[in-house]
């Protein structure tokens, strides 16, 4: 009764947030929507016993997934006015495209064919195994060449996400870290004994050694050969 | 299957709490507040300056690579569960599995490590 009643209400959010998701006008409202369709989803799939995949739902498709749309849709310069110029001139495709999915479905949903109540699913259960156990039983041993692919897979993306966006623009002040790490104070540090009542500023500033910015950057980084330009901007604050 | 839904009857609990009081706190200023808008009080507010332009702009794509690195990880952790929960079973063959597979993540790892591609400039 109970399992029946959160059932419903899982479903019954999940489709109206997927109606939402598809209605609202504020594409970033849209893809909250969809972390919320993400989430009843996990919540039935709970329901249903397959706890791994309502926790990898969670974990991949909210976590990650819904982030990189958060990014695609901010990245969209999307603009209502130009949106709604072409609707007129693309209509005819739209309808003609739409018409021929709904006749497919149509078609598929009428050679659909349910199987009589009664009849049980010939699906096992592990025996003893809770689900991820028996997932795991199976995904290492038995399909070993395919998670292989998947590992080759995952390389492939990684590799290429970093081939596609990655610019050095060499604008950047980085550190030779070891370098960093092993200075001592008395390299870079002057005392200075500064008399009471005096202007800093007639001291010379809050002095820094000459080379303390740019001996330990990275070669070719900013600043790595630039001289005080920066040092001058220090003493004027 | 009521026996997951004991387990996760807390879980359940903690949802509807924060339901509602999700929809208290937004209902209650909606009825209890005073609400007189007009169009300078709706603007965006930035820090007290006039808004410089819209927020759909261009930026850098190396958030995006960030995010996308993210993802990779996450799969890889994502197949790390079923494993460790069945590590008993699988034997030495399992546990070597999936050292392969992490020594091909390793190797796109150092790739990109070596490639700078997780300095930020």
């Amino acid at each position: 009764m109970l399992a029946q009643l959160v059932f419903y209400v899982f479903a019954a959010v999940l489709l109206l947030s997927a109606a939402m998701v598809i209605s609202v006008r504020n594409p970033v409202h849209a893809v909250l929507f969809l972390i919320l369709a993400f989430f009843n989803a996990a919540g039935l799939f709970l329901i249903a016993g397959a706890e791994f995949l309502a926790m990898l739902l969670v974990i991949v498709y909210v976590g990650a997934v819904a982030v990189l749309f958060l990014f695609v849709v901010m990245m969209l310069d999307i603009d209502f006015t130009q949106l709604r110029e072409g609707l007129q001139r693309h209509a005819p495709i739209g309808i003609c495209v739409g018409g021929v999915l709904f006749a497919e479905l149509i078609m598929a949903l009428s050679h659909w064919t349910m199987a009589p109540a009664g009849v049980s699913v010939p699906l096992q259960a592990a025996p003893g195994l809770t689900n991820t156990a028996a997932l795991g039983t199976l995904i290492y041993t038995h399909y070993v060449l395919l998670f292989q692919a998947c590992g080759l897979v995952l390389l492939v993306a990684m590799i290429g996400a970093i081939v596609l966006t990655l610019r050095q623009t060499g604008s950047g002040r980085r550190q030779n870290i070891e370098k960093q790490h092993a200075r001592t104070p008395e390299e870079t540090l002057v005392l200075v004994r500064v008399p009471l009542g005096e202007n800093v500023l007639e001291q010379g500033g809050f002095l820094r050694p000459q080379t303390s910015y740019y001996d330990t950057a990275v070669p070719g980084s900013y600043g790595s050969t630039g001289q005080p330009a920066v040092e001058k901007e220090e003493t004027g604050a | 299957m009521p026996s997951v839904l004991g387990d996760y009857a807390p879980v359940l609990v903690f949802g509807a709490i924060s339901v509602v009081i999700a929809a208290a706190m937004l209902g209650m200023a909606l009825v209890c507040g005073q609400q007189k808008p007009y169009p300078e009080k709706v603007t965006a507010y930035e820090c007290g300056f006039e808004a410089f332009d819209d927020a759909r702009r261009r930026f850098d794509v190396r958030f995006y690579l960030v995010a996308i690195l993210f993802i990779i990880f996450d799969l890889e952790v994502a197949f790390l569960f079923p494993w460790a929960v069945s590590l008993s079973r699988i034997g030495l063959f399992g546990f070597l599995s999936m050292l392969g597979f992490l020594s091909v993540l390793g190797i796109g790892f150092l790739y990109e490590w070596r490639k700078g591609a997780l300095d930020w400039d």
